[in-house]
């Protein structure tokens, strides 16, 4: 059923977008996702190069996309010693030994919502890359599908393509934050964190391992958690029920957006769903709550008034 | 030997595998064949649920269950019944396993890392950094099988046979957890964290690193044998059936079936180990008792038996486990070596004590016989050789002394 209204979603954008030309060979070029019908049919055209991006370790090598290749996020789109993303230069390796060229289509997916393909979405974005896309629902609606798994390495000749700078543009720091708190600058900040570390009744997840130590968000800060833009299958949206859902929380594309979590990575999420598929301006703070928390001086909200260290 | 069966040996089978099998084994082989079949029917609801990771570790569990009692596959006894009498064929079984699982883990590890040199490891393998800290691990965990007469993957098999002492030893691998955990921190920081996690194919290469583990399983074997004295065979008879669902299992073939569904386990779901449940659990409890510090360096980012707590009410180690004893139960009880019996005295005392060594040895060596020994050993990790060696000079070491001194009961003539 609910493939049904993915179908019915693709083709009401590609209609809504379109020119008369073949809906069915525009649709994926107009939409930043992809269906499972659609990647497995383009699995094996060289212009596609399909990405696994899963935080659990072992997944793909257990079983992924055919075709596909993998990237370890802790380890392939990051700074190991700095807090930081990977480098040009690494990350120009990465996707050179990924044989990744600049027309290439790059379609990520992982376990988790996607969570992690998203950030390197956006990570594949900020490098230059224009065409990166996601395959809508990840490895669940996948396997939910019962699409093939394949334990195969692909073999993919090497690209020698050159990876522009990192595109600051859809990247906000610190002191882009911080204009924005001490109203220098008239953007939206939406926290996409759950509705009790926003208020501060906790300070992360349980298990989470990297804190802030204080709790609460990001004065003005709206908050929608990332995971209402999400199906029960792990689809996005419709475009429609995604204006609705950001409208009603005060975010209608008029201003331009930062979006925050913990780390920076689930923010990637919303980050991915309101500039790729809603088409508004917006930077993902990956310092996120971590970096702004933990820094001396700066004004937080805490509804919930849980005192760090307190009882 | 058990006498039941023979009673009914000359009966003609059933027609249906039910009545066939109560025919040959009589109501237990009934209530036998009726546990499989639930936990059959368990994995079947597991997999239609979406949970296929629980459902194959079901499987494995089971299987690895009915393997480990049908061929005593017991790491303790097979090195004792060499030691005292001889007799190689427990630990030629073992050598087996291991030569089983090298090979198997090689195919595997070739489909997802070509290439062995590039300095990643392969996913979830138990390949353990090697320090002083492996080597007490391994020798506190070999006190303690020769202590409490087994390792941790024959107590939980021993629980299905209804032994008395396997559950003072487990009850004391928990409070070893909890010992474990209380020194990790101060290990971790005083060693493991600087030690390397050698993983032999990325320096020997895939084939040097399976043709060097073959050279060295034929060479012990070799060793082995040389002290081997003749050792008396079971007068053969015909009954297959028999020989399958009532007598020990010749060891090597024991031996090579866990070496197969070692490597089915890993590819499918994760490597065989049987310790990440009790350690996970141990870590709640002793957490949720404030004993247990918050935060154990570095311990998640570790490869081993130990994992995060979960939240989880069932891991695929927890369903892994449960359906290792109940199919342990099964197939004892159709072989009528279910034989429960109260507890004595020093069976408490040897399975507590036991049992504590065995949980720190298994806590801060990352794993146990199972895990960091057998799948340590078959994905190519030097550390599983380190823990092996030190498991085994110590169960004879502590063999050796426990006697002297009268502590630990003569081999019986």
């Amino acid at each position: 059923m609910s493939f049904k209204t993915i179908l019915s979603a693709a083709m009401a954008l590609a209609i809504g977008a379109a020119v008369a030309t073949s809906a069915q060979a525009q649709a994926p070029k107009a939409s930043p996702l992809v269906t499972g019908e659609w990647l497995e049919k383009n699995a094996n055209d060289p212009k596609v190069r399909i990405v696994e991006v899963s935080v659990e370790p072992g997944l793909f090598e257990r079983g992924h996309i055919p075709n596909a290749q993998n990237i370890v996020w802790h380890t392939d789109l990051v700074d190991t010693v700095r807090r930081d993303v990977a480098t040009q230069e690494k990350f120009q390796d990465l996707v050179r030994k990924l044989g990744i060229e600049k027309d290439s289509t790059v379609v990520l997916y992982g376990d988790n919502n996607n969570w992690f393909a998203a950030w390197g979405a956006w990570i594949f974005k900020s490098y230059g890359f224009e065409n990166v896309k996601l395959l809508d629902g990840g490895r669940k609606k996948w396997e939910a599908e019962k699409r093939p798994f394949d334990t195969r390495v692909a073999s993919v000749a090497p690209s020698k393509v050159t990876v522009s700078a990192f595109d600051k543009k859809l990247r906000a720091n610190l002191a882009a934050v911080s204009d924005v708190v001490a109203n220098k600058s008239n953007v939206t900040i939406v926290d996409i964190r759950s509705a009790d570390e926003y208020s501060g009744k906790i300070f992360a997840p349980a298990g989470s391992q990297e804190l802030a130590v204080r709790a609460g968000h990001i004065p003005g800060a709206l908050n929608v958690p990332w995971g209402r833009a999400v199906n029960e299958d792990g689809t996005i949206k419709s475009v429609d029920e995604l204006k609705k859902l950001y409208a009603a929380a005060g975010i209608d594309g008029s201003k331009p957006i930062i979006v925050y979590c913990r780390i920076g990575e689930r923010s990637s999420h919303t980050w991915f769903v309101l500039s790729q598929i809603l088409g508004y301006d917006v930077r993902n703070y990956d310092g996120s709550w971590t970096e702004y928390g933990n820094t001396v001086g700066l004004p937080v909200i805490n509804v919930a008034g849980t005192v760090w260290g307190g009882k | 030997m058990t006498t039941t069966l023979q009673k009914t040996e000359r009966e003609t089978p059933g027609a249906s595998p039910a009545s066939f099998a109560l025919s040959r084994f009589g109501w237990r082989g009934a209530v036998s064949a009726a546990l499989l079949v639930a936990l059959l029917f368990v994995a079947y609801a597991l997999h239609g649920a979406g949970q296929a990771g629980l459902s194959l570790s079901l499987i494995f569990g089971a299987a690895f269950g009915i393997v480990l009692q049908r061929s005593r596959f017991c790491f303790f006894c097979n090195f004792r019944e060499w030691y005292d009498d001889g007799d190689a064929r427990g630990l030629i079984g073992i050598i087996v396993a291991l030569a089983v699982g090298v090979v198997g883990y090689t195919v595997v590890f070739g489909s997802w890392l070509p290439d062995a040199s590039t300095g990643r490891l392969p996913p979830d393998a138990f390949i353990g950094p090697v320090s002083y800290v492996l080597v007490l691990a391994g020798l506190a965990f070999g006190a303690g099988m020769a202590i409490s007469g087994s390792c941790v993957s024959a107590h939980l098999y021993r629980l299905g046979e209804g032994s008395p002492t396997s559950p003072f030893a487990l009850i004391g691998t928990v409070v070893g957890f909890i010992l474990g955990f209380l020194s990790w921190n101060t290990l971790y920081l005083g060693a493991v964290a600087e030690a390397p996690s050698v993983w032999l194919p990325r320096w020997l290469g895939y084939a040097g690193a399976l043709l060097a583990a073959l050279v060295v399983l034929a060479a012990v074997a070799w060793l082995l044998s040389l002290r081997a004295r003749n050792t008396v065979s079971s007068p053969a008879h015909d009954d297959q059936w028999r020989k399958i669902f009532v007598e020990r299992w010749p060891a090597w073939i024991g031996g090579a079936i866990v070496g197969v569904l070692g490597t089915a386990a890993y590819l499918r779901v994760g490597p065989l180990g049987v310790t990440a449940e009790i350690g996970g659990r141990a870590r709640q409890a002793g957490t949720a008792l404030g004993i247990v510090p918050q935060r154990l360096e570095g311990l998640d980012t570790l490869r081993g038996c130990i994992t995060v707590v979960r939240d989880a009410l069932l891991s695929n180690n927890g369903v892994f486990i449960i359906a290792l004893v109940v199919a342990a139960f099964a197939a004892a009880f159709t072989a009528g070596q279910f034989k429960p019996s109260w507890p004595s005295g020093g069976q408490i005392t040897r399975g507590l004590t036991g049992g504590v060594l065995l949980g720190w040895g298994a806590m801060t060596g990352l794993g146990c016989t199972v895990g960091t020994f057998l799948s340590g050993v078959s994905a190519g990790a030097l550390s599983g050789w380190i823990f092996g060696a030190a498991i085994f000079a110590s169960v004879a070491a502590t063999l050796f002394v426990g006697r002297r001194v009268g502590l630990l009961s003569k081999p019986t003539a």
